[in-house]
């Protein structure tokens, strides 16, 4: 086992991920990333040329998802889209749930 | 390490076409992916699921593994001979994600196939950090525990086990991630690492619902606190407050303390919900004091709500 000193990390603020690296983050072509941004399953922010859009720490974990539910039930990409949407959904019900029953 | 069987675990026969072996699987991921299950060990199922569905859906892997498997029962120690792939080549991976048993047979292989650009490049890990509301307030520092490949004298590979601290910087929000450069997976043919993201989840505190940077904390007070107005005291996430309560207070009554959530430019509000808690009537005197309240203030809640 080894053992590395205290490491300090890089805070991903809201808009901060450029494509290219959203794109590494989540092992997928850029162009992937691009057409879900063109059809609205994918937010950023920034204008005009995609190597301008910045992407949200929460668009990661859309953009694996995304990526999951079209992979691993070749779902097309407004379907997985839809069920990302109703698994959002679903966990901030479950939250306010959890608060109303204690 | 001991025999997985893949074929069990996905409930095919060892005969089953490609057309069954995604059928299966997609029955089994509906059935297990961690967002919908109710199954209490979904997380890992989901896992041993992926894994065998990664194997036996490539033609090549799922010939080695046959190859290999052929004669070994589940749970069964198993050691692969040496130099058995090495006339393979496998591309993509997260070690992270997958067993002993699945690295020692493809190495960091693993997930979905890549595109030549990206090939050189260590992959990008990702995991979850939990932590406690009081740690964005304060800032941490949390020991992670990861799984890295690395090929042994042998030439075999085996999963070392790695621990990395971090530092949980002060004002973080819940599913924020902190980029841990070059703390992915290896690259290949001197390419650099890749990165490590780490999602920040809050554990549950039943005290305290937190959105994006407000804080909403709910803080009983007694009836005469609420009727009568006065200061009390309160637990905060930054330590005890005092607080002066408007008389006339009702529960669900918010009091906001400017600044006084999670920090950041700006920094969160902290919301105190009021909840007025009735003292038991357990004793003469309680029951003494509803009486009097019940005789001499004629108060009908029910006379104005819902008419």
């Amino acid at each position: 086992m080894t053992h590395d000193d205290i490491l300090t990390g890089e805070l991903l603020d809201d808009a901060r991920l450029t494509l290219d690296e959203l794109a590494l983050a989540c092992a997928i072509e850029p162009g992937w990333i691009i057409e879900r941004v063109e059809a609205g399953y994918l937010c950023c922010m920034g204008v005009g040329q995609p190597q301008a859009w910045r992407f949200a720490s929460a668009e990661l974990v859309r953009a694996r998802q995304l990526r999951a539910m079209e992979r691993d039930f070749d779902a097309n990409p407004e379907l997985a889209a839809l069920v990302v949407d109703l698994i959002e959904e679903v966990r901030g019900l479950r939250q306010q749930l959890s608060r109303m029953r204690r | 390490m001991d025999f997985k069987d893949y074929y069990q675990i996905l409930g095919v026969a060892r005969n089953a076409g490609a057309e069954d072996i995604r059928k299966a699987f997609r029955k089994q991921a509906r059935k297990f992916h961690p967002d919908v299950s109710k199954e209490p060990d979904a997380e890992a199922r989901m896992k041993e699921i992926n894994e065998a569905n990664a194997v036996l859906s490539d033609p090549e892997k799922r010939a080695l593994y046959d190859q290999m498997g052929s004669g070994h029962q589940p749970g069964q120690p198993f050691q692969p001979a040496q130099g058995w792939d090495s006339n393979f080549e496998f591309s993509g991976a997260d070690a992270a994600d997958s067993s002993d048993f699945f690295a020692s047979l493809f190495g960091r292989a693993g997930g979905a196939r890549r595109s030549g650009a990206f090939r050189m490049r260590g992959e990008d890990h990702h995991a979850k950090v939990d932590i406690e509301l009081q740690d964005a307030y304060q800032g941490a520092s949390r020991t992670i525990s990861l799984r890295r490949p690395r090929v042994d004298e042998h030439g075999q590979v085996v999963l070392d086990d790695h621990t990395l601290e971090v530092r949980i910087p002060k004002g973080v929000k819940e599913g924020q991630h902190i980029r841990l450069s070059g703390q992915g997976a290896p690259g290949e043919g001197g390419a650099p690492a890749g990165d490590l993201y780490l999602e920040i989840r809050f554990t549950p505190d039943a005290r305290y619902r937190v959105d994006g940077r407000d804080v909403y904390e709910t803080v009983p007070v007694t009836p005469w606190e609420a009727a009568l107005g006065g200061p009390i005291e309160a637990p905060t996430p930054s330590g005890p407050v005092t607080l002066t309560v408007p008389a006339g207070s009702q529960t669900g009554r918010k009091l906001r303390l400017k600044s006084r959530g999670i920090p950041g430019d700006p920094a969160g509000d902290l919301y105190v919900v009021l909840e007025v808690v009735l003292p038991p009537a357990d004793t003469d005197t309680a029951r003494r004091l509803y009486e009097t309240m019940a005789r001499d203030l004629h108060f009908d809640p029910r006379r104005t709500a819902g008419a």
